[in-house]
């Protein structure tokens, strides 16, 4: 047996932690986030010669995602299924009468925070903004390690994260609302 | 970029102390007269928040799995090499059934594809039918699992006094916080594994004491027969036999 898979392992393991953020929000209904996290190592060690010491971080999320897709594409189904409907691709930046009448969405937010909902919010979010989500609020990426990870500028990377930060609180305070809460 | 999004992204940077020191400045005072702006960072926060809360520890036990399928993807690799086959790539090739060519696949490549299989079988998701028992022991009837029986004869250990032959070479792996040396041995029509850890391998919970035999214990997962030995070091014998036969098996197999 050869010495590089233990160089493989020191220098991956770490990152098992963030992996599994990752995988777990990637990963498709019936797929066990353990098994993508499994398969993403076993990518990585298999493409580990070509590896060139890069963030390996970045690198592993960049494996996880794309394992995830090309095995939702084998199922034909898509792991980042934007389920909103009607929700603007942009949301305004500025609402100038401030939202009277409604309550503060980041009130409703605060108080009314429920895992199984915020999940499910997520999962109605557009993919590019969910990624970015996961990547930096969960797995705790920067955004230049997300803009490596996803090959894209980092603005865009701050701009996917911001808006789908505010969509997203935005739909649970609509949840918050409906449940009635205030 | 439109001044929306030019917007969006310098308020973005503002908030994750992405922009200069005068840029940063501006945005500060801009926040204490601009109320829309001040709720857009209020929902970044939320939003922020929120998101976070999803956050998960990695599973115990899962540090030990990825490195155990890597450790066997390793010696997959190196016994590919030696053999002279490529190294294994996709688990599809289980999935299509290759495994079950296994009995016609005599002669010099059988070592490589015994540990390919290894490799396959036990890397498929659902192919962990163990997760019950403590892994290091659920790690050696996972790899005992995926060697391939025989075409002929299997359970004829008690026929025949044919010395062992060693199939393969010895694996590695780490399972549970256990290393563990595995080996693969050939008895009358048998393929036994035995894996030897310094620490004692755990007795799973319809496990049943062996008498006479101090700490040993044995016990039945799918067509698996497992058998512990527990002295200077812990040794668990696998094996396709009835529970009657282990002990006959262990005691002709070159434990320690």
């Amino acid at each position: 047996m050869g010495a590089d898979h233990r160089v493989f392992l020191e220098a991956t393991l770490p990152h098992l932690d963030v992996v599994y953020q990752v995988a777990r929000q990637a990963a498709w209904d019936g797929q066990d986030p353990e098994d993508l996290v499994q398969e993403t190592y076993l990518r990585a060690y298999a493409a580990f010669g070509s590896w060139r010491g890069e963030n390996a971080r970045a690198w592993l999320a960049a494996i996880c995602l794309n394992v995830a897709r090309s095995q939702a594409r084998r199922r034909r189904r898509r792991p980042w299924e934007v389920t909103g409907s009607g929700l603007p691709d942009v949301l305004p930046l500025s609402r100038a009468d401030g939202g009277e009448g409604m309550a503060d969405v980041a009130d409703v937010v605060i108080a009314g925070l429920d895992a199984a909902e915020v999940s499910r919010c997520l999962g109605r979010l557009p993919e590019p903004q969910r990624v970015c989500i996961v990547l930096m609020d969960l797995a705790g990426y920067t955004a230049k390690e997300a803009a490596e990870t996803l090959g894209c500028p980092r603005g865009t990377v701050l701009a996917r994260v911001h808006r789908g930060r505010r969509r997203l609180a935005q739909l649970l305070a609509e949840t918050g609302v409906a449940h009635g809460r205030p | 970029m439109d001044g929306r999004d030019r917007a969006c992204r310098l308020l973005a940077g503002f908030l994750t102390g992405d922009l200069d020191p005068a840029q940063a400045r501006r945005w500060d005072e801009h926040l204490l007269e601009c109320e829309a702006c001040w709720r857009a960072v209020r929902e970044d926060r939320a939003g922020r928040q929120a998101a976070q809360m999803l956050r998960q520890p990695a599973p115990a036990g899962l540090a030990d799995r990825v490195a155990f399928a890597v450790e066997v993807a390793a010696a997959g690799q190196t016994a590919a090499r030696r053999h002279g086959s490529p190294p294994a790539r996709s688990s599809g090739w289980a999935r299509s059934g290759g495994w079950q060519r296994w009995p016609r696949l005599a002669g010099a490549g059988t070592v490589a594809v015994a540990v390919l299989v290894t490799l396959v079988v036990v890397l498929l998701p659902g192919g962990h039918q163990t997760r019950s028992v403590p892994a290091a022991v659920a790690a050696v009837a996972d790899y005992a699992q995926a060697v391939p029986p025989l075409a002929r004869g299997q359970h004829s250990v008690s026929g025949g006094r044919a010395a062992p032959v060693e199939v393969g070479h010895p694996v590695t792996v780490t399972a549970g916080g256990q290393k563990i040396v595995l080996r693969t041995w050939r008895l009358g029509g048998t393929e036994a594994v035995v894996a030897v850890s310094s620490k004692p391998f755990p007795m799973p919970p319809r496990a049943q004491g062996v008498a006479g035999r101090g700490m040993a214990w044995s016990v039945r997962i799918g067509k698996l027969g497992l058998y512990c030995l527990n002295g200077r070091t812990s040794e668990l014998v696998a094996a396709p036999v009835p529970a009657a036969e282990l002990a006959a098996l262990a005691a002709r197999l070159p434990l320690a």
